[in-house]
């Protein structure tokens, strides 16, 4: 068995929030060729029917002020470009209409369009080039956050589109309770009581002995005591500690970017500086949904979840299938066993994610959602046949070249 | 292996509790409510949801709920741990019927004894 998998032993997922691909990482295509991020094509119509291009331009804070409109009209808007007939296509046109609608100011609704450069990103551009980038990851509904969390834990979001507490009615149950069912360890962890999870209606309502803090994360790293299986959640807000300022690392507008930087570093050193957890872990770093900021690639089709969305619960008149995936987002596999430059096309989304920790640490199990059952797995089964082509640690020997990130 | 630096930035620029809260706080603060409301009363804050306008406000109403939830169940974990202490005591305790039995004889003997009306002790 490639060594890579022999020795994988936890699975770590940060999930951050509101950023599309191309905001984040479109600036690589200029770095290499294989990563489909911003070209000198792009564009998208200002309400003025000008063209206006993405442009390197993005702040770190203060610029996408308000909040661009991520909920599921919106990004309908976004996707479809404002066409409602049953015929359309999406196109990816409707960016800065949909921005445009909140303030009503043609200059500031263009601002939807910046992305950053490479050298303001430092942390996540040098892991997306270091280690494996995904081309195709997308949001795994056209719409909030709560609904596409939910995928990420359960595999579906039992039919709702919005951010109202979701009632899990169904037998699809929580990756944590089916690990934990079965003897393997799981846990999240949320950056501090003061920013608590987003999972409150069911999993921190009724197992609150599931999550830990991030000051517990980092200590379990060092400890060598980390879960086989870890969500963990940035700092949803600005507030005080004991301890000092805790600037919301979320990443979310109008929080500040270079405050998640230090975050996503931060967790990433937490597994290296431990040798014996570096080589047996896998982290994903990823973002829950785009946050109505600009992205080119057209979310794909999708095989339905067995919800729909009525035409009421959607917003847009139309009932919702679940049979498209949301607007792409940055994801990155990291690992010592995985190829420097790896760049994937396969199609993931975040219903990949009980997928994936499900079939590695479970093997075959039911229930799961249809979603769920049809979505790809970015880590192999450790059972023979491994398919080469499919395996990302593919590496026989752990690499000694990773980098390290200075957080002082 | 190469040291990446993380940016600088300022903190306290950064830092901003009176920001407006946004939608996802709005919406964790109302999915902490409806949980707030399934817990027993004083586990519970004082704290009007709808009065929440600020990063630092809704901050406060998290974390207060927050630790509610972990500590309501603590409470029942130890109130389930001493049921199962006071059962498990009950079942270990020595058998002692006949000591038992001659305690209530002597009792009601005591009990049954008529006191001397005429002045004599018993």
């Amino acid at each position: 068995m490639p060594p890579g998998l022999d020795n994988l032993k936890h699975i770590v997922v940060l999930m951050m929030e509101n950023r599309s691909f191309d905001h984040m990482l479109g600036s690589l295509a200029a770095v290499n060729s294989n990563i489909d991020g911003v070209t000198a094509a792009l564009s998208n119509p200002d309400t003025t029917g000008a063209p206006v291009k993405p442009q390197p331009l993005a702040e770190f804070q203060s610029q996408l002020d308000p909040d661009p409109d991520h909920h599921f009209p919106a990004v309908d808007l976004q996707i479809f470009g404002g066409d409602t007939t049953p015929t359309r296509a999406p196109n990816m046109q409707g960016f800065i209409k949909s921005y445009f609608n909140q303030q009503k100011d043609v200059g500031h609704s263009q601002k939807i369009m910046y992305y950053f450069a490479q050298n303001q990103l430092p942390v996540l551009t040098t892991l997306a080039l270091e280690f494996a980038v995904f081309n195709r990851w997308f949001a795994s509904i056209p719409g909030p956050t709560i609904c596409n969390r939910a995928f990420a834990h359960y595999g579906t979001s039992f039919g709702r589109v919005d951010m109202n507490p979701i009632d899990i009615n169904e037998p699809f149950k929580a990756i944590y309770d089916r690990l934990i069912a079965a003897n393997h360890t799981a846990k999240l962890y949320y950056y501090d009581a003061t920013s608590s999870t987003m999972e409150v209606a069911n999993l921190l309502q009724h197992e609150p002995e599931l999550f830990g803090t991030y000051q517990q994360f980092l200590s379990d790293c060092e400890s060598g005591s980390l879960p086989e299986y870890s969500f963990v959640e940035p700092n949803y807000n600005d507030h005080d500690t004991d301890s000092g300022e805790a600037v919301a690392s979320d990443q979310h507008p109008d929080h500040n970017i270079q405050a998640g930087e230090l975050f996503i570093a931060s967790v990433y050193n937490a597994i290296k500086q431990n040798p014996d957890l570096w080589q047996s872990t896998a982290l994903l770093v990823v973002y829950d949904e785009h946050g109505g900021i600009y992205d080119h690639v057209v979310p794909p089709a999708c095989p339905p979840d067995q919800f729909t969305a009525s035409a009421n619960d959607t917003g847009t008149g139309q009932p919702f299938a679940f049979d498209r995936l949301g607007v792409r987002v940055p994801a990155i596999l990291i690992s010592p066993w995985i190829p420097k430059g790896t760049v994937i096309n396969r199609v993931f989304d975040h219903a990949s994610i009980p997928a994936t920790i499900t079939k590695f640490f479970l093997g075959s199990y039911s229930p799961r959602s249809p979603r769920e059952t049809n979505a790809d797995v970015f880590i192999e089964p450790n059972t023979a046949p491994v398919d080469p082509a499919r395996n990302l640690l593919s590496l026989d020997a752990m690499r000694t070249d990773c980098p390290d990130f200075d957080v002082s | 292996m190469p040291l990446i630096p993380v940016l600088k930035f300022d903190r306290k620029a950064a830092m901003n509790p009176d920001r407006p809260v946004n939608a996802l706080l709005k919406a964790q603060v109302r999915h902490l409510h409806e949980a707030e409301r399934n817990l027993p009363l004083q586990h519970r804050t004082d704290i009007y949801i709808n009065a929440i306008k600020t990063e630092g406000e809704a901050g406060e109403y998290i974390r207060q709920v927050t630790n509610a939830i972990h500590d309501a169940h603590a409470a029942a974990a130890a109130k389930r741990r001493r049921g199962i202490a006071i059962a498990a005591a009950a079942s270990d305790a020595p058998s002692d019927k006949g000591q038992i039995q001659k305690k209530s004889t002597r009792a009601t003997k005591k009990k049954t004894s008529p006191k001397p009306t005429d002045g004599t002790k018993t």
